[in-house]
């Protein structure tokens, strides 16, 4: 089957620390695609990990790098993703996955903290958005995906900050999409639902346990199952998609 | 099993209504491309054999047999002989349907038949085809059912009284399918198109350009987001519709193509 071969692309994924992280980046690997990653800190535990989601991906026969920067931080994207294009090629898939948690009494919550979720959450979407964007304008391709909660437009006690970061995702996700479709760049958005290894909510096991029955498909996800709608919406037959958020929840969503 | 793998249909079935043109015939050409066998209902025999000629040439088994899907008992006949001529079922797609009863019509002007006749070929339709094969899908521990709404399905239109309404109530249908059978490996999501013109021309091209996109979507599209969507690599996705609209329900909030500036 030709359909969804990513042979000869060169994705970016960020905030690549994660276990959905590593799904997403092994998928596009295996569909095809050289695959680059970059972590958001130095902590030597998120630089082990990045590397060690890279060797998979080399493990597959592609080609990419792990890099370490702060994504956020404009100069140091243009230059990282400059090198990157240079030694692995035009990056077309841009994947922001970078995601943080915080769960906690919104009046319990102090400036700082909101302003860093908000950081780690939405300007290290916007900005290597932007960067990989413009090359991919210039070259009239490209598709980005970012990776949303559902609790985007729902909500659940404790996570209104975290809430309005990922509603900030999906508006952007938008907005985007129609300012950048007509030069051949989609922007779409993964919605995802309570997953396995994944910081939220989920993790009180007396919570997982309702939520494992309160699931329509009675079990929480894994970070494999957002990998079909990835490779779907990255691909080069998913070009009429665009500002739509695909929602890979199980169907808990459906939910009253 | 690597991604790819969980794309391919081999060996599945997949029963497709309106299969004889546009956006069916289309369906049901990715999933033949795909693996896929093919079940194809449609009311006139010869746009099914069409498809069914396109079918074979892609090495997979096809059957043609038309339908009045609106019929409750010829659906469930349909699905019975379906089950019996391919052993199984795996996937239904609820595609037949069309919006030109009562199309542009007043409310006064509106008559039941136009009603009757557009709530019945887009959504009872589609739930006569489901409530038939759901039991089959159960007892082999799982299906897909893929429902074709319409962009109309979240809007509303000046003398649109019978298109959009059936159209969000297969929306509806579709989250009422997922809910209720998800539990038995039963998968059901819905697919929302833009506008794809049936035929092009230099005039469509103009027309296109109005879009958000700057262009119509193309018929060839929309068979790739079925097979996703009929494969084992949307396993937990259930429930959902996405549109495929090169964006235009996103652009709604002004007229498309209209660009703000402050200079």
């Amino acid at each position: 089957m030709a359909m969804f071969d990513l042979s000869g692309k060169h994705a970016l994924v960020t905030g690549a620390m994660g276990p959905l992280q590593r799904a997403l980046a092994v998928g596009l690997a295996e569909a095809g695609a050289d695959v680059s990653l970059t972590t958001a800190t130095t902590a030597m535990a998120e630089e082990v990990q990045a590397n060690s989601i890279l060797n998979e991906c080399w493990s597959i026969g592609r080609r990419g790098e792990a890099l370490t920067l702060s994504i956020a931080d404009e100069g140091a994207v243009e230059a990282a993703v400059a090198g990157l294009e240079e030694r692995i090629g035009p990056i077309s898939i841009l994947v922001n996955a970078s995601h943080a948690v915080v769960v906690k009494p919104f009046v319990e919550m102090v400036s700082e903290e909101e302003l860093g979720l908000f950081s780690r959450n939405v300007e290290s979407v916007l900005v290597p958005t932007r960067v990989v964007g413009k090359r991919m304008l210039e070259r009239g391709q490209g598709r980005v995906v970012n990776v949303a909660s559902i609790l985007g437009d729902r909500g659940v006690p404790n996570c209104a900050v975290f809430s309005a970061t990922q509603g900030a995702i999906v508006g952007f996700t938008k907005a985007l999409g129609i300012e950048w479709i007509r030069q051949g760049v989609t922007v779409n958005a993964l919605g995802v639902g309570f997953y396995e290894d994944v910081p939220g909510p989920q993790q009180d096991p007396a919570l997982r346990e309702i939520l494992e029955k309160y699931i329509p498909v009675r079990r929480l996800g894994q970070a494999a199952d957002l990998q079909g709608a990835l490779v779907y919406l990255v691909s080069d037959e998913a070009g009429f998609i665009d500002s739509e958020v695909v929602v890979v929840d199980g169907a808990i969503s459906v939910h009253a | 099993m690597a991604i790819r793998d969980q794309f391919d249909l081999s060996g599945k079935t997949a029963i497709i209504t309106g299969a004889g043109s546009n956006l069916g015939r289309e369906m049901a050409l990715a999933m033949a491309e795909a693996g896929a066998d093919i079940v194809g209902t449609g009311r006139r025999p010869e746009p099914l054999e069409e498809t069914g000629e396109l079918v074979r040439a892609k090495g997979r088994r096809y059957l043609a047999r038309p339908t009045d899907v609106t019929d409750s008992l010829a659906v469930d006949a349909l699905m019975a002989e379906a089950v019996v001529e391919f052993g199984r079922i795996d996937i239904l797609v609820n595609n037949a349907g069309g919006g030109s009863a009562g199309h542009g019509k007043t409310l006064p002007e509106h008559t039941d038949e136009d009603w009757y006749a557009g709530i019945d070929a887009n959504l009872s339709s589609a739930f006569f085809c489901a409530r038939a094969i759901v039991p089959h899908f159960i007892e082999q521990g799982g299906g897909r059912i893929i429902n074709i709404t319409s962009g109309w399905g979240f809007r509303g239109g000046r003398n649109q009284f019978m298109y959009p309404i059936a159209k969000a109530g297969v929306i509806s249908l579709t989250k009422c399918l997922a809910m209720t059978y998800a539990r038995d490996g039963v998968r059901v999501s819905c697919i929302a198109p833009g506008a794809f013109p049936h035929e092009l021309g230099p005039e469509t091209e103009q027309r296109g350009a109005m879009q958000a996109a700057g262009r119509f979507g193309r018929m060839e599209e929309l068979g790739p987001l079925s097979v996703f969507l009929a494969s084992d690599a949307s396993e937990y996705l259930t429930g959902e519709t996405i549109l495929i609209d090169g964006g235009a329900i996103a652009a709604g909030v002004t007229p498309a193509g209209l660009v703000p500036s402050l200079d």
